[in-house]
């Protein structure tokens, strides 16, 4: 243990996809082979670290050991320092990653995902190596995502993904994928730009600290999640110091509007990756054009970094905001979850029907977080693990079933369950996980979090389980069509799923199972992570 | 002695932009663009003499910047004939390759 | 003795482990689906028989046993089993019946292709409701709750490429699912108003039962419906009755273990777990027992006019959970425990004949069968006894069920007795017209070829024929000792000469009415004439519930969801085509600027810098 604590292990995470674009690179275009076993050995990499890391995380109670920081981008301010007379004076960016209990179980489904995907992006049909490239570039900002402790880096490796996904839907999806990857740029450059705006706002003012080592006092705009986390919790320091208090103009402070202002930004920036329910349309057409893997991917990870965004930054830094602002963000997820699932209804394409029935899932998260208690919190991060791996598993049987009938209209799909035993029970499964079956991993999160809300919001949450009627009658509408019903002639020599399609579809399906049983497996790392983490945030619910 | 200098050399600058951004002949242009080149040069001279701290840097820089101005106005005028060639015209009004 | 109880959480593992060797298996090795399965339930119910037998000699205290499932923060969610006298029974009832099911189906199912993985499917099921019925606390109650509705709906929609089953499987699991939000919102309120946030029975039990005053009256209400309302969806019971019938889709055997004998059930005995709520407050118990009244009258006049035999008894069913319902809401746990076994047995029964039928005749129409009582003897004789079981008629089981209920009814709720009585009758109308049809008169085309079944399917209907008619003895007029045993409280002896005089006459005048009008002729009811008068067609067709929920519910939701999907298309998509189209106009419009002549450029940079010195330079000016 003590050897491997000196090795930077969430780096190794970090850039192991990296290691492979380099040897991607390295293999000529023609050895289809070589880059198909690099992209999938790349991914597995970071799978099995993550693993250890889990398991090594819970015993240790704590994720301090794995932190890493190292002084990265520093921009000094000469002029200022020469001016105040101080030994210092920068901005001082991180390179600073860490784990806690919010953090390592996206991580861990990030590479379980990415390496089920990365099983179907080997049978992307044309220029691989490109593909695999991109792939590898998007596992790795959205690891970054997840590992990041500092606005700058965090910012950086959110555009990461941003830039891989949209060269990934432009060249290799279906039809309108250009019209699709344009709008995804857009909408995802829109909230970029505010969650950049609000982060460099951050960084002026709650960011600021004073470092006194001997007579050398340098001033620093810091860029570290860590710093700007406990200088907004501690009324001593500079951002929450009122000009009164010390008797001269303060430039850090950071007043009430200010503070409510930055807390919608980052609602606004973040809903629009998660989405909520006005911003979500962009999301519809990804669903439906970009590539299998690619939609895994989008659906099981892009989102939850919305939700990951939304709770680190928006909740547990404005805890006071949030608190103020529960009923609004409760409202949001019901209207979330009735209004996709409503819409799911009615849809007649499968893709579709899970685009909308992703809107309706990540309702259930803000419903979570919208409870501010222990039990929402965690059924909000139980929803984000479970939608990842549910939303995977689905995206994994379309493209199946896809690649097979040459469509995914259900009016001209039906009876699957004939010919395609195996897929269709895999689908069946999902769709049974995916509305909330007890011993499957949907239940537990959106039990907890409907248990969560229901402690203050009686009546929202009645109106919130009327989505789980809702639930079962558009997930079995679309399920049934595609796997029950009369066969069509055309479809009866269809082949069942080929080893290389079975092994994810059988691992993601273990694992739903995994979770829906044994939830503790989850809950209790997630528990481990809080404990620091959310006391402001339910501190000051149980004060006011 | 140094805003008599500078009033030059701003003068000088005015006629070469004045050209650079309205005469039609590429030709003319590039005699323009060295105009304005050597008010910079003249500047740079005048400040070197009677600047507040007067220095040889100045002078030296000049150099360079003539040096630098012969460079550019060779490659200048080697494009210039490469389009003429190509194009059979000089006037700039019908150089709008930049637009697509 | 106590290593049977303290293990007992083995029970479900066996049909567990059944259906994961069987799901490995798929489609291949028919023959030993057939016999893991069926060995799966063996063992389930010899188990439970060990335990049930030790109850019976000793009975000892209860046992239960729970671990922690989920921790967060303070709160904890725990899984856990309890063996009391009434799960110690449910176990071996279900058990039991699963397996005569599983024997059963050997015959039933043969030619299927799939039987494999229907004795999988049974053999989950088996497992979940046998984990439902050990379950000590609402949570993990639920979680079985759930997995014994989709292992219904599975089997419903067993033979999945038949539109019929498809949407049968479908309705059935969101039609119940409706009645699980009920319970799911009752474990919610329970789970913050509980002390300590337990939600296990023993606790409930000590919360409601000591009038502590913990939980106020409203609350003790609002849960004791909302329970009910899951009970209602599970049970079948009026509005949420409308899976049931259709349920029958599925193969028969499925009809006789789930949707007949076990899995109906699991409204009843959710209801009598949680009694203590229920005896907490008043009005949830009226409206229980009337919702119970009604359903079993109203089914019970529906029954009468179908012509599917399958449906017929699904019909029947629905009317007899009501029984129970009634039973309980009553305040006779007894009552509606004591009827639920003997229902387990003889519907069991019930539908295991029918299945002979129809595996014998092909077709479920009664009004294509008839004369089959002399080729399918074992068949008709225990169908008989099924039959009259049903009916009320004294030896049977159902009549010392029913005048259990039939009692408690005339001292407390006169109206109710009048219900149940009618109940009665006309139960034994449509059995004996059923009965009629199907067994006596001139054979018709369908059963000139029946034959009786094989010995494995004839088998377990002479055991359960044993069982309906002699299990009614655990509790009679003059005999309490199976509601002492069973709630551990005093004897009661329901002896009312009203009662018993009354039920036996009205099943006796139903039988004749019916042998007269459909074995005689002597009457001609409505249904033999050209034209059907306007009651038959509403009672064929359930009173139009189906029709009023698809105008009610079904055609305002497609609206609604069609209406969202106009706005999401035209207004919250229209509006970011709004903001595209002005982005890229603003794009359009200042691309003009960019006419390819490097001079321009070079002039607007010019104004640009002129533009900047000027505001800084004029700054100075300014005060």
């Amino acid at each position: 243990m003590s050897i491997l604590n000196d090795i930077p292990i969430l780096s190794f995470i970090l850039f192991s996809p990296l290691l492979g674009v380099i040897v991607l690179l390295a293999l000529p275009q023609h050895r289809s082979n070589w880059l198909k076993k690099t992209v999938v050995i790349a991914t597995l990499i970071p799978l099995i670290l993550s693993f250890w890391l889990y398991a090594e995380y819970d015993k240790q109670q704590g994720g301090a050991a794995f932190d890493e920081r190292q002084s990265w981008a520093e921009i000094p301010l000469n002029k200022e320092t020469q001016a105040a007379g101080l030994s210092e004076f920068k901005f001082a960016f991180q390179y600073e990653l860490g784990v806690d209990g919010l953090s390592i179980p996206l991580l861990l489904l990030t590479t379980l995902v990415s390496a089920m995907a990365s099983l179907a992006a080997i049978q992307v049909k044309k220029r691989w190596k490109s593909f695999f490239i991109w792939f590898l570039l998007l596992e790795m900002g959205i690891l970054g995502v997840f590992l990041a402790r500092d606005l700058f880096l965090f910012f950086i490796l959110f555009e990461v993904t941003l830039i891989a996904m949209y060269f990934l839907i432009g060249i290799w999806g279906y039809f309108n994928r250009e019209r699709a990857a344009n709008q995804f740029l857009i909408y995802n450059g829109i909230g970029s730009a505010i969650m950049l705006t609000a982060f460099v706002i951050l960084v002026n003012t709650a960011g600021f600290r004073i470092d006194q080592i001997g007579d050398q006092v340098s001033f620093i705009y810091s860029g570290s999640y860590m710093d700007i986390f406990s200088n907004l919790s501690n009324p001593e320091a500079w951002v929450n110091l009122a000009p009164e208090q010390i008797g001269t103009i303060n430039p850090f402070l950071m007043s009430d509007t200010m503070q409510w202002t930055l807390f919608i930004m980052l609602l606004v920036a973040f809903g629009i990756k998660l989405p909520i329910f006005p911003f979500h349309t962009w999301m519809l057409k990804v669903h439906t054009e970009a590539p299998t893997s690619i939609v895994m991917i989008h659906s099981g990870l892009l989102l939850k970094m919305g939700a990951y965004g939304l709770l680190r930054f928006g909740l547990l830094l404005f805890p006071e905001q949030a608190r103020a602002f529960a009923i609004p963000l409760a409202v949001f997820g019901v209207i979330n979850l009735l209004y996709g699932a409503l819409l799911a209804l009615r849809q007649q394409e499968l893709k579709l029907v899970l685009a909308y029935s992703s809107i309706s899932h990540m309702g259930i998260v803000l419903i979570g977080l919208a409870a501010m208690n222990e039990l929402g919190l965690q059924g909000a991060v139980f929803q984000l693990v479970s939608h990842g791996l549910v939303s995977a598993l689905l995206f994994l049987i379309v493209g199946s079933i896809y690649e097979r009938t040459g469509t995914t209209e259900l009016g001209e799909l039906g009876g699957l369950a004939r010919s395609m035993p195996f897929i269709s029970g895999v689908l069946l499964t999902a769709g049974l996980a995916s509305l909330g079956l007890p011993g499957l991993s949907g239940f537990v999160g959106e039990f907890l979090s409907l248990l969560g809300l229901f402690e203050t919001q009686r009546w929202l949450t009645a109106a919130a389980v009327l989505g789980i009627i809702l639930t079962a009658v558009y997930m079995l509408r679309a399920v049934l069509k595609i796997t029950f019903g009369p066969q069509r002639d055309d479809y009866a020599a269809l082949k069942d799923a080929r080893l290389i399609e079975a092994v994810p579809m059988i691992v993601l399906l273990a694992f739903i199972l995994l979770l829906g049983c044994f939830p503790s497996v989850l809950t209790d790392t997630v528990q481990l992570g809080m404990d620091g983490l959310l006391d402001q945030l339910l501190a000051t619910r149980a004060g006011g | 002695m140094l805003p008599s200098y500078l009033t030059m050399a701003a003068i000088l600058f005015c006629i070469g932009l004045y050209g650079a951004l309205v005469k039609r002949n590429a030709v003319v242009v590039l005699l323009s663009l060295e105009l304005m080149l050597n008010a910079v040069n003249l500047n740079l001279i005048a400040f070197s003499k009677y600047g507040v701290v007067p220095s040889l840097t100045g002078q030296i820089f000049s150099l360079f910047t003539i040096t630098v101005a012969a460079a550019e106005a060779a490659i200048g005028v080697a494009i210039l004939i490469a389009l003429f060639r190509m194009r059979g015209t000089v006037n700039v009004d019908e150089f709008d390759k930049m637009r697509r | 003795m106590d290593k049977w109880t303290q293990t007992a959480w083995l029970i479900p593992l066996f049909p567990l482990t059944a259906f994961l060797i069987l799901t490995a298996l798929g489609r291949s090795y028919r023959r030993a689906g057939v016999i893991i399965g069926s060995l799966g339930s063996l063992g389930a119910f010899a188990y439970s028989l060990f335990i049930l037998v030790d109850r019976l000699a000793n009975s000892p205290l209860d046992y239960n046993k729970s671990f922690e499932w989920l921790a967060i923060g303070s709160y904890s969610l725990r899984i856990g089993f309890e063996i009391t006298n009434l799960t110690s029974l449910m176990l071996s009832v279900v058990a039991f019946i699963s397996f005569l099911v599983q024997l059963y189906s050997a015959g039933y199912m043969k030619n299927d292709e799939r039987i494999t993985v229907f004795y999988g499917y049974v053999s989950l099921f088996t497992f979940s409701m046998l984990g439902l019925v050990l379950s000590d606390n609402l949570l993990s109650l639920y979680i079985f709750w759930e997995l014994v509705g989709v292992c219904s709906f599975l089997l419903i929609g067993f033979w999945f490429t038949l539109p019929k089953a498809r949407a049968a499987a479908k309705k059935a699991f969101i039609v119940t699912r409706i009645g699980d939000v009920g319970l799911l919102l009752a474990i919610l309120l329970l789970f913050w108003y509980m002390p300590e946030h337990a939600l296990d029975f023993t606790t409930i039990q000590s919360v409601f039962d000591g009038q502590s005053g913990a939980i106020t009256n409203g609350i003790t209400t609002l849960i004791a419906l909302l329970i009910f309302v899951g009970a209602i969806g599970k049970s079948g019971q009026f509005p949420l009755h409308v899976w049931l019938p259709d349920a029958m889709e599925g193969p028969t055997p499925i009809s006789a273990l789930i949707h007949a004998a076990t899995m109906v059930a699991a409204g009843v005995f959710l209801i009598a777990r949680t009694f203590d709520i229920f005896q907490d407050s008043a009005a949830a118990m009226e409206t229980i027992a009337y919702v119970g009244g009604f359903t079993a009258i109203f089914a019970a006049t529906v029954a009468l006019a179908q012509n599917d035999l399958k449906r017929i008894l699904a019909y029947s069913t629905v009317s007899q959970l009501g029984y129970m319902m009634m039973a309980l809401g009553l305040g006779s746990l007894t009552g509606g425990i004591f009827h639920l076994i003997t229902h387990a047995f003889f519907k069991a029964l019930l539908f295991l004949g029918a299945g002979s039928v129809i595996h014998a005749v092909h077709t479920q129409n009664i009004n294509e069968m008839g004369g089959l009582s002399s080729k399918m003897r074992v068949t008709t004789w225990t169908f008989a006894i099924g039959a009259l079981a049903l009916s009320g008629i004294p030896p049977f089981s159902g009549f010392w069920s029913k005048d259990v209920i039939l009692a408690v009814a005339w001292d407390t709720n006169p109206l109710l007795f009048v219900i149940g009585l009618a109940t009665a009758f006309i139960t034994a109308l449509y059995m004996s017209r059923l009965f009629i049809l199907v067994f006596r008169g001139r054979p018709s085309a369908a059963s000139a070829g029946a034959n009786e079944s094989p010995a494995v399917m004839t088998l377990p209907l002479i055991v359960l024929a044993v069982f309906a008619a002699a299990s009614g003895f655990i509790e009679t007029p003059w005999n309490g000792w199976f509601g002492k045993w069973l709630t551990d409280g005093p004897e009661e002896v329901h002896a009312s000469g009203v009662a018993i005089v009354g039920s036996v006459a009205v099943g006796l005048l139903g039988l004749y009415i019916g042998w007269l009008v459909y074995g005689k002729k002597r009457l001609s009811l409505a249904a033999r004439q050209e034209k059907k008068p306007w009651f038959v067609n509403m009672l064929e067709r359930g009173w139009y519930i189906d029709e009023l929920y698809i105008a009610l519910f079904v055609k305002p939701l497609k609206l609604l969801s069609s209406m969202l999907l106009a706005f999401d298309t035209h207004v919250v998509g229209g509006v970011v085509r709004f903001a595209g189209a002005a982005v890229s106009t603003a794009g359009r419009t200042a691309a003009r600027l960019q006419n390819g002549q490097a001079q321009t450029y070079g002039l607007a940079a010019i104004i640009g810098f002129v533009i900047i010195v000027v505001a800084i330079v004029g700054r100075r000016f300014l005060p």
